[in-house]
């Protein structure tokens, strides 16, 4: 009953039962952000962080996220480690197979600009925003559980906030 | 054996093939011609008393002036250690491959020739290994590479 | 069956899977759901660590190497650190010694506690995953405590450790170490004799001794073939001929015996850490080196025992402050090296086993 609670709340009683009436938007949103499901994407440090915020102590699945293996199932990916040049096109495989609307969360330094691997590297993709369309981005060289954790609720309030009209904006 | 035994030992049984260099800080360093390379790799391998049998680490090297590869090897029946090159010149960076001796070998080889352009003889697969399929800019590790995306470290 | 074609064909496995630890892509040619052929295709994860390290001070190359095998990076920095300190003849003082050790023996019981996390999730059982990494934080909180990172260390230094441990630290690791030791005989009664687990490990992906020597595989794969080998005893570096532990071996060279290597090592490493919680001596936690530091020229190659096996730096320095070469080497290399040996001729849920077994990271092989 809190999520009622938290609806803009216009409610009306009718006998033999009770009636909320709010709008489309905030129930889609609200229905969408408890429940993200992301991919199961993890290269290099940063993927331990990520296996141990979805494992005992900072448990992933009170925020209702699990994972899956394959992005068809998925909403959200969490770019988790650094991706090499190599790598880069099956990145854009992946969130190509996705179904929308989709989600990007850029997590370490890795992802935001190439980290610690931007000075004389020759095979590292420097920052994957020109790869995927990002929406959140999470430094750290690996980041917290619980920076991660903060990132996802940041994600969370972005996805309560939108309108039904960018959807439509976001394809083209 | 200690490692003043093996010395000698190895003094006694290479005399000519393996020279000490005084390089090595911990075990000894010994350089080994490359046409003699087969087979003074299948000698340590088989020798009674030394039985190299672990390939630990093949490495090529780019000092500036020449090329080596470091060969290091163990035994695992009598605890010993040992390392050895071979020094080629940038004109002759050729090398034949030891993995009839030490199958371990294959896919160092492989990187070697990958990242340096040292060509391997006798490689069974020399291919593609850790670099993008489509990659032409040349052989990254050599002291003298360059490429218009490489971002060196500044100076503090 | 006869009149009927088949014939062979290939399946793509990776290099994003669920089962591949990291992003190894293994290309499978099949007869059937029986695997012919494996041929692995890495790079996926190819940093370059090697071309960094050349424009990098040596004390600079340390964090560095810390993301080449960041589970077990403490080893790495051992590793890095015993090749400079050998270069330049520095003597590392007894404190600084002890707490190596209890640092790096720390390290390999939280990689051995993912493995049992992830090995037991990938073959299907997803309880023991929670209950690994539940006892993983533990020995995080100790290290959090000492160096403030949770991953990726950077406490090993050239000459010694960076900072020395406070108050509460000795009484909270033998807290955690004897809570580790009653929950182990949970976690082994949940899995050793449990009917599913031993019909998928046990028999499955024989390694032959000769075979692992000769293709120079080593660490708990190597002991699980039979073969005694641990260079903590072989070849002994830092101070670990002063404390007594069995080496854990296992005769049959299957997956299950490659598990139970792995829980037997943890054990040991409890009783290393014990003996040197006790006998923890005061003094300086690190020798005097200039932070312009400049070894001779020479080389040298130091190894390390890992708990994927041998980690091993070779240094040529020509007197710099930059180390000419850095070339790294990673028990994992070999064993995925030996995979097409040994892993063809099951079902190809052998070989997720088998691979699970195996413990590859894959930065260790792409460096």
């Amino acid at each position: 009953m809190g999520v009622i609670r938290k609806l803009p709340l216009y409610a009306e009683r009718i006998p033999g039962g009770s009636l909320v009436m709010t709008s489309l938007e905030a129930v889609l949103g609200q229905a969408q952000a408890k429940s993200l499901w992301y991919l199961l994407f993890g290269t290099a440090c940063c993927a331990i962080e990520l296996m141990c915020t979805g494992a005992s102590r900072y448990d992933f699945d009170r925020l209702g996220m699990i994972f899956r293996a394959t992005p068809r199932q998925s909403d959200l990916i969490i770019v988790a480690g650094t991706i090499t040049k190599k790598m880069a096109p099956r990145l854009r495989r992946l969130y190509d197979q996705m179904a929308e609307p989709r989600y990007v969360i850029a997590m370490g330094g890795c992802t935001i600009s190439g980290g610690p691997f931007y000075y004389d590297c020759y095979s590292v993709e420097k920052g994957i925003d020109h790869i995927v369309p990002v929406d959140v981005y999470i430094p750290g060289c690996p980041p917290r559980p619980e920076s991660l954790m903060e990132g996802c609720i940041h994600l969370q309030e972005k996805l309560k906030k939108t309108k039904l009209g960018d959807w439509q904006e976001k394809q083209a | 054996m200690t490692r003043d035994e093996l010395k000698s030992h190895i003094a006694g049984r290479f005399e000519g093939r393996m020279t000490l260099l005084d390089t090595g800080r911990y075990d000894p360093m010994y350089e080994v011609k490359r046409s003699d390379l087969l087979e003074v790799a299948k000698a340590l391998r088989d020798d009674e008393r030394v039985k190299f049998d672990f390939l630990c680490n093949l490495g090529g090297v780019d000092t500036g002036e020449r090329f080596e590869i470091v060969y290091s090897v163990a035994s695992t029946i009598n605890n010993l250690r040992l390392d050895f090159k071979v020094i080629l010149p940038y004109e002759a960076a050729e090398i034949e491959s030891v993995q009839e001796v030490w199958p371990a070998a294959n896919w160092h080889e492989r990187e070697m020739w990958e990242l340096y352009g040292i060509n391997v003889l006798n490689h069974e697969n020399l291919t593609r290994f850790l670099l993008p399929d489509d990659w032409d800019q040349g052989y990254p590790l050599r002291k003298d590479w360059d490429a218009p995306d490489f971002v060196r470290m500044p100076e503090l | 069956m006869d009149g009927l074609r088949t014939e062979e064909f290939v399946v793509n496995m990776g290099p994003h899977h669920p089962a591949t630890h990291g992003v190894c892509r293994l290309m499978l040619t099949m007869d059937g759901e029986r695997v012919m052929r494996i041929e692995p295709v890495i790079g996926y994860l190819h940093r370059s660590l090697e071309k960094i390290c050349e424009n990098r001070t040596y004390a600079q190359c340390i964090p560095i190497l810390d993301r080449f095998e960041y589970v077990t990076s403490m080893s790495c920095n051992q590793a890095f650190a015993l090749a400079a300190e050998k270069l330049a003849g520095i003597e590392v003082p007894e404190r600084a010694e002890y707490l190596r050790v209890i640092m790096l023996e720390l390290n390999r019981i939280a990689s051995h506690l993912i493995f049992y996390g992830v090995t037991a999730m990938d073959i299907g059982a997803l309880t023991p995953f929670l209950y690994g990494l539940r006892e993983r934080e533990g020995i995080i909180d100790l290290f959090e405590m000492t160096c403030g990172q949770r991953l990726t260390y950077n406490y090993i230094r050239i000459g010694g450790v960076s900072k020395d441990i406070p108050a509460q630290f000795v009484p909270q690791c033998r807290t955690v170490l004897s809570t580790i030791r009653e929950k182990l005989h949970d976690y082994e009664g949940l899995l050793n004799e449990n009917p599913i687990w031993l019909v998928r490990t046990k028999g499955v992906g024989y390694l032959a001794p000769e075979v692992a020597i000769a293709y120079g595989v080593s660490g708990p794969v190597l002991r699980a073939s039979g073969v005694n080998y641990d260079i903590r005893r072989n070849d002994p570096y830092s101070i670990y001929d002063r404390f007594d532990f069995q080496v854990a071996v296992r005769p049959n060279g299957d997956c299950y015996d490659r598990y139970l290597v792995r829980l037997d090592e943890i054990k040991e490493s409890i009783k290393i850490i014990e003996q040197a919680l006790d006998g923890l001596p005061d003094g300086p936690i690190s020798a005097k080196v200039s932070p312009n530091f400049k070894p001779p020229p020479g080389e040298v190659y130091s190894r390390v025992e890992n708990s994927r096996g041998e980690l091993g730096v070779y240094i040529q320095s020509d007197g710099g402050k930059k180390p000419l070469r850095v070339k790294t080497r990673g028990g994992s290399f070999n064993q995925l090296q030996a995979l097409p040996v040994f892993g063809t001729g099951g079902l190809i849920a052998d070989l997720v086993a088998i691979f699970a077994t195996l413990d590859v990271i894959m930065p260790e092989v792409d460096r």
